[in-house]
């Protein structure tokens, strides 16, 4: 209403002719349309075309992204002894660029501090054509600095400037820190052999393989703004928290896995064998306290070594087990109410069956013997007799329920289960010789947690090596903790096999007098089998000794294997001193007192 | 509405705002008189609003600088804690060396000492009573302590195999 009152006296004042209000008001908004669809379409540009890129390039714009590396669980003994720990370590880089005038000193200096071949690095130190040398890999963290500090110190240039030749790079360090207890156990780490992005250091052997994820954890990244090598407080800053890899606990106890070893490889070159294993075993938890293997190696420094030796060959080989299977054979017998300790056997020097002879060790005329006198001289022929009274199939039901012919699950790679022939393939021929301990292959880990079963009082404990409970990178829960048992023979049964294997040890009786360990009762079993090399037995042998103490309060069972030994060697006069001497200083170790009782008397012979 | 029992007291309170009224009526129209314009003094305002803003300003700074600082400290102190982490890491691994179950079986041995496979005594805590027939050890019972050496010729330890893992790096240096 007083618009046009104002606008007759602007227009007075100015005098300024002007056009149509509504041109003017068109001509403005198309320019500010205009305007606007270019935001527009930048906008589409940047936001619906490629707007990732255009992030990561914002992005890195003064940003810094760090790796924040995962860091390696440590494999720990069951008293939590460390056996293998990630350190801090660090990579020693040379430029050559910078290095080579001086590169005799800094060589001289480098031997001294580090230990590296002083030629090779020389070499390194002089490279032409490079900026980039390892001069020394994994060295722990302290130590590399130190040294890098020093020399920078040291050779310094002309205008007193530091020395810039040499730098650190991050380079974790894993440390064995007993060499070779327990390596066939713990394996190694190692490059896994790839270019680029895709190359890792990864485990090559042993628990570092099989449970390389659940050690390795997950590796996280911190993105965040710098300024002058200092983060930007308030700027943008994410982190992924890297997630730590979970320690491993094992059942080995340290200090006896290095008492097994030695003992067992005293034992193994003196009896100027090939290889031999020593298994030491919890009888009521199934824990492995020990898990001993001859020849082994370093696994500070697996490549000293071949390849062949990195695996436990107490899991990766089998083997006939011999007279030690009577054993199973035996108290199997007696669970099934076929036998029983003092039943009477007459046992001629030969059996002749079907293909060929079977005879025993030693040369005899008919034997009056007792089921304990065929075991505690170990009697090829009287376990034949005996055995014919299994039903068909019966016998092979027991050993399955032994465990022999599947795998143990410890969670270590690379097991083989053995063969215990099924259907056709046994034969009456070949149940006769299984029934000894022949014609059939076993791990010592399934022979070793057999052998448990009579000392658990006839219950199957799975073995174990892992504490608690952890999963393999093939998804399997291994370890004590899903550890599942199982009645294979009853209770009688398990205590009468003990008292006939109490009179193995006998010095009289039975065959193994030097595998008793003085002031305690053992009960134990020798074995000597034939080896089968390329498919035919060659005439060496395999000797072992496996058995168990206090015999009438099982804590331990023990088993130790020789293989190929000189010839006229015994389970019981090879492997049965190694036997006495482990069992010996475990039971003290533990702290397990004798039981004070006296050694059976069950006769052999009648 | 006037006409009432009381005229007075009618009268009076109405005939007073009806004079007021016309006044207000004659007010309202009149031009208001021109204000000479206050003249507050200006200076202290300005002054005051101008250290309000340099206070700011310098606070800023400040408030920066400081973070900038700390900033600074706590890159050296994450070196310095890194630094005696490694340090620690190497005691630790000293130690570990030192507790090497084949170094205290060499030092235990130079010392005569061995692990023995004789029978043991058993001291019953309970009645203080020694049992078994304890016999010393004897250096039959001495174990070896180390293991044999690798069976690789010399010319193949270490250099060759491991360069090509470590892009000709020498291994680890411990």
């Amino acid at each position: 209403m007083s618009r046009p009152t104002i606008r007759r006296q602007h227009g007075r004042l100015q005098r300024v002719p002007r056009g149509n209000p509504q041109r003017r008001m068109g001509i403005g908004f198309l320019l500010i349309a205009i305007v606007l669809s270019v935001f527009a379409a930048r906008l589409v540009q940047l936001q619906g075309v490629d707007p990732r890129s255009y992030a990561q390039m914002a992005a890195a714009e003064g940003s810094r992204i760090v790796a924040l590396p995962a860091t390696r669980g440590e494999i720990l003994d069951r008293n939590g002894e460390l056996l293998a720990e990630t350190v801090d370590g660090r990579m020693i880089i040379a430029n050559p660029v910078v290095t080579a005038p001086v590169a005799a000193e800094l060589a001289t200096y480098l031997a001294r501090r580090l230990g590296v071949d002083y030629i090779e690095t020389l070499e390194r130190l002089r490279a032409e054509g490079s900026q980039f040398e390892y001069i020394a890999r994994r060295v722990p963290a302290s130590k590399a600095e130190k040294v890098v500090a020093d020399i920078a110190e040291r050779f310094k240039d002309d205008k007193d400037r530091p020395f810039t030749g040499l730098s650190t790079e991050r380079d974790p360090l894993r440390i064995y820190p007993n060499d070779d207890v327990a390596a066939n156990v713990l394996g190694f780490l190692g490059e896994n052999g790839k270019e680029g992005d895709e190359a890792a250091v990864v485990g090559l052997a042993g628990l570092e393989d099989s449970f390389d994820a659940w050690l390795s954890g997950r590796d996280g990244e911190a993105r965040y703004e710098v300024g002058a090598g200092n983060q930007i407080p308030l700027g943008d800053n994410t982190v992924t928290p890297a997630v730590d890899g979970k320690n491993l606990t094992l059942t080995l106890d340290r200090d006896l896995q290095f008492y097994a070893q030695r003992v067992l490889q005293q034992t193994v070159v003196n009896a100027a064998g090939e290889s031999g294993i020593a298994i030491i075993m919890d009888s009521r938890t199934g824990d492995l306290l020990a898990l001993a293997d001859y020849p082994s190696y370093d696994a500070s420094n697996p490549r000293d070594y071949p390849e062949e030796l990195y695996k436990s060959s107490a899991l990766s080989d089998v083997y006939e087990p011999g007279s030690v299977e009577k054993v199973l054979t035996i108290s199997s017998l007696v669970d099934a109410g076929l036998g029983a300790k003092e039943q009477h056997f007459r046992v001629p020097g030969q059996l002749n069956r079907q293909d060929r002879p079977i005879g025993d060790y030693w040369e005899h005329g008919t034997l009056r013997l007792t089921l304990a006198g065929i075991l505690a001289k170990s009697s090829n022929v009287g376990t034949v007799l005996a055995a014919d009274q299994f039903d068909r199939g019966q016998l092979r039901s027991y050993l399955t329920d032994f465990g022999l012919g599947s795998r143990t699950g410890l969670g270590l790679g690379g097991e083989s289960k053995g063969i215990l022939p099924d259907g056709p393939d046994w034969t009456s021929q070949v149940g006769d010789r299984i029934a000894f301990g022949q014609s059939l292959s076993v791990n010592a880990v399934q022979m070793v947690t057999a052998i448990n079963t009579v000392a658990n009082g006839g219950v199957r404990v799975d073995p174990s090596i892992i504490q608690g409970s952890a999963s393999t990178d093939e998804g399997a829960t291994v370890g004590s903790g899903s550890a599942t048992t199982r009645r294979v023979i009853s209770e009688e049964a398990a205590q009468e096999t003990m008292l006939m294997m109490e009179r193995v040890v006998d010095p009289e009786a039975g065959v193994a007098g030097r595998a008793q360990v003085p002031g305690y009762r053992v009960a134990g079993k020798t074995g000597t089998a034939q080896r089968v090399v390329d498919g035919v037995y060659d005439g060496s042998t395999s000797v072992s000794f496996a058995g168990f103490a206090p015999a009438d309060d099982p804590r331990f069972t023990i088993y130790v294997v020789v293989h190929r030994p000189r010839a006229g060697s015994g389970g019981g006069s090879t492997a049965g001193p190694a036997f006495a001497k482990l069992m010996s200083y475990t039971l003290r170790r533990y702290g397990v007192p004798p039981t004070g009782t006296r050694p059976n008397q069950t006769p052999v012979e009648w | 509405m006037s006409s009432g029992s009381s005229p007075l007291r009618n009268r009076l309170p109405y005939a007073a705002p009806r004079f007021a009224q016309a006044a207000l009526e004659r007010a309202r129209l009149t031009v208001v008189p021109r204000t000479r314009r206050s003249r507050a003094p200006r200076v202290p305002f300005v002054t005051f609003v101008s250290v309000i803003l340099l206070a700011g300003v310098v606070g800023l700074l400040l408030f920066n600088t400081s973070m900038q600082q700390a900033s600074f400290r706590e890159t050296a102190l994450e070196t310095q804690a890194t630094d005696l982490s490694a340090q620690q890491e190497a005691l630790e691994m000293d130690l570990q060396a030192l507790r090497e179950p084949q170094r205290v079986a060499r030092s235990a041995q130079q010392m005569g000492m061995v692990i023995p496979s004789t029978p043991a005594g058993v001291l019953d805590l309970r009645t203080g009573k020694v049992t078994g027939d304890p016999v010393p050890a004897s250096a039959e019972d001495s174990i070896p302590l180390q293991m044999p050496a690798p069976s690789k010729p010399e010319e193949l330890r270490t250099s060759d195999s491991t360069r090509a893992r470590t892009g000709g790096a020498p291994t680890a240096v411990r």
